[in-house]
């Protein structure tokens, strides 16, 4: 009996970690090139609700999730065109980006769906169980009894680390977000490495988004993100920029999630703020003990300016 | 010159085709969707008073953005800030009911200005004395500052008597002035122009301000030149924090008069793009915090009698921003 109740526990981390799991592995490449987008909300939302409507428009899943990589990495190239082209402050770039994206995602699903009664909803994905994998006890179910937006989250976790680690690519992409100019010298086109990285944030970002409508809940609601997309930047942090790390700091975080909801269902008579509040302050204890080691890119969120020493 | 016109002149004209264009999609007539936007900020002494009052808070947390945008502390947590000045008012109406009125005031300034400004003071801190990004901590100080509020008034600060999770009325001791009966404006106005004129006088008539404006400036010069950074960003965030924090006890004397969940509808991030758009200088605040109220106010009212959904001054903000950060690149302004 236990082991049904971890189970499913487990596998509900997984569901709730893999949206903020997928944005942040987003978010990390976009830091490793230097670009800081606190605008992860906005592309998550922007995902979630253009695949929504697509799903809804055409009711045919791939190009749903297209649908949703397309508006996540529409959003994050506004906040690329801002940072780098228009050199602006990437915080407020990101800050605006939110604001546009909430009021552009409400608006739209307002004026589409505003008069119809019902909540218009859309079948959502079923999960496939992995053959063999899926059978492994406890864990075989929770982690490869899963939708296949999961599978593509342990795929592009392995695909980075290999890319991070591994490869050429790797290392330019931390060349341009730790010494740009360096970079620049090398014949490496700073801005083009990070335009690609911003696209790449904009994709997982995307999907992520989609996860919550297509699989998640099956219909759209204004704010449906509701701060998912500033839990991917601490998942970011606490994973230290690592996919592995973020990975496992996203599952931490979705177990919070996970127990919280176990123990409001129990009849627990903790408020359950307290268990929400955990990832944050996680984060800042993190941050604090992590003091002078340096793990931020050297050049991030600073501008790349040719022209200038 | 010419061209810092024009290109006021072309964001101006965009914003104005984007929200016609917004308001057809939804299939609203433009001048009628117009008119109820207008007459939802100008129509009455009530539609007026309305702007005010929404104006109150956003101009007490933008000014205190500013005073840390000045100081280089870049800060996105106004929103913790003032939720943290809202616990303190409630919990020092529900600890000390008898206090007189006029101590109850200066008590729950003092203590609001505190408490916002201490939990500023965290990210300033970690930012003076170790180089950690402001951004992250104060957003995570944002959260951390919602869930308590959500935690307080389910446990200590609830009423006993609702099952609802709110605080008690608070006592009459704590209400600022009602200005305008029947209209909801109250003393929270007059305390946010007094800081505009407070902070007006400290970051440009003292050698604090100015400190404080040069370490912004260029923090490795004035370490160069001996002005301690440190300090300076440290006080800077005690300030910032604490004038949101005036924002939250605002909220709660003025109009709330109790602690509830989602106090504020964001105000903490909308102060940022008003410290934005008023260039961080407090005379500019107050009017941008105008501009954006009546913007909220307007919209709010072009939804009741227009059927436009109220995201759309949502989408206009993120655009003006998105223009103003876009501007001097797109038009190859010059101009400082």
């Amino acid at each position: 009996m236990e082991l049904v109740v971890l189970s499913s526990f487990l596998a509900a981390t997984v569901r709730m970690a893999a949206p903020i799991a997928l944005a942040a592995l987003g978010e990390t490449i976009s830091e490793k090139a230097g670009v800081s987008n606190i605008g992860v909300e906005a592309i998550m939302l922007s995902g979630a609700y253009f695949s929504f409507w697509a799903m809804f428009q055409s009711g045919n899943v791939y190009v749903a999730v297209f649908a949703g990589i397309l508006g996540g990495a529409g959003a994050s190239l506004i906040h690329a065109f801002l940072s780098l082209r228009c050199k602006a402050d990437q915080t407020i770039a990101g800050l605006a980006l939110n604001f546009l994206f909430l009021g552009l995602t409400s608006f739209l699903f307002l004026m589409q769906f505003g008069k119809t009664t019902t909540l218009p909803s859309i079948t959502v994905l079923k999960p496939v169980a992995l053959p063999l994998l899926s059978n492994i006890p406890i864990i075989g179910e929770a982690l490869f009894a899963q939708d296949p937006f999961v599978y593509v989250l342990y795929l592009m976790v392995i695909l980075l680390m290999v890319f991070f680690y591994k490869t050429e690519w790797g290392v330019i992409l931390h060349a341009v977000g730790e010494a740009p100019r360096a970079a620049d010298t090398a014949g490496i086109k700073v801005h083009a490495v990070r335009y690609l990285a911003c696209t790449a944030n904009g994709v997982l970002g995307g999907l992520g988004g989609a996860y919550l409508t297509l699989v998640k809940l099956g219909f759209f609601q204004e704010n449906l993100t509701g701060g998912k997309g500033y839990i991917a930047l601490v998942a970011v942090i606490l994973g230290r920029r690592n996919p592995l790390g973020v990975l496992i700091a996203a599952l931490v975080i979705g177990s919070a999630e996970a127990l919280q909801i176990r123990l409001q269902t129990l009849g627990s008579t903790i408020p359950s703020q307290a268990f929400s509040m955990l990832p944050y302050v996680v984060t800042v204890l993190v941050l604090m003990l992590s003091m002078g080691k340096g793990h931020d890119p050297a050049a991030l969120g600073l501008p790349y300016e040719r022209d200038k020493r | 010159m010419k061209r810092t016109i024009l290109s006021f002149a072309v964001m101006i004209i965009v914003i104005l085709l984007v929200s016609f264009l917004l308001i057809a999609m939804v299939g609203s007539d433009i001048p009628t969707s117009l008119a109820s936007f207008f007459r939802g900020i100008g129509g009455s002494t009530c539609a007026m008073a309305e702007v005010l009052v929404r104006a109150t808070p956003l101009m007490l947390a933008a000014l205190g953005v500013s005073v840390g945008f000045r100081t280089g502390f870049l800060n996105i947590g106004a929103e913790g800030q003032l939720y943290l000045g809202a616990i303190s008012i409630t919990w020092l109406g529900m600890t000390f009911p008898t206090l007189p009125a006029p101590l109850m005031l200066v008590l729950s300034l003092v203590l609001g200005f505190l408490s916002g400004g201490l939990w500023a003071l965290i990210p300033g801190f970690l930012k003076a004395k170790f180089g950690l990004s402001e951004v992250i901590n104060t957003i995570m100080l944002n959260y951390i500052a919602i869930n308590l509020v959500g935690i307080l008034v389910r446990t200590s600060l609830k009423d006993p008597t609702y099952p609802y999770p709110m605080s008690p009325m608070l006592p009459a001791s704590t209400n600022f002035l009602q200005l305008l009966s029947p209209t909801r404006l109250h003393a929270g106005l007059l305390l946010a122009l007094v800081c505009a004129a407070l902070v007006y006088l400290l970051m440009f008539r003292t050698t604090l301000g100015f400190c404080m404006r040069a370490v912004g400036l260029n923090a490795r010069a004035c370490q160069c030149s001996g002005i301690a950074v440190s300090k300076y960003v440290i006080i800077s965030s005690l300030i910032s924090g604490g004038l949101s924090g005036l924002a939250g006890v605002s909220e709660i004397a003025g109009l709330h008069h109790r602690l509830i969940e989602g106090i504020s509808p964001s105000y903490g991030y909308l102060a940022i793009i008003v410290s934005l758009l008023g260039r961080n200088n407090p005379v500019g605040i107050v009017f941008a915090s105008l501009g954006i109220a009546a913007l909220q106010v307007g919209s709010m009212s072009m939804q009741r009698s227009s059927g436009v959904p109220t995201s759309i001054a949502s989408i206009i903000m993120g655009l003006v921003v998105i223009m103003i950060l876009s501007r001097k690149s797109l038009f190859r302004c010059k101009e400082a």
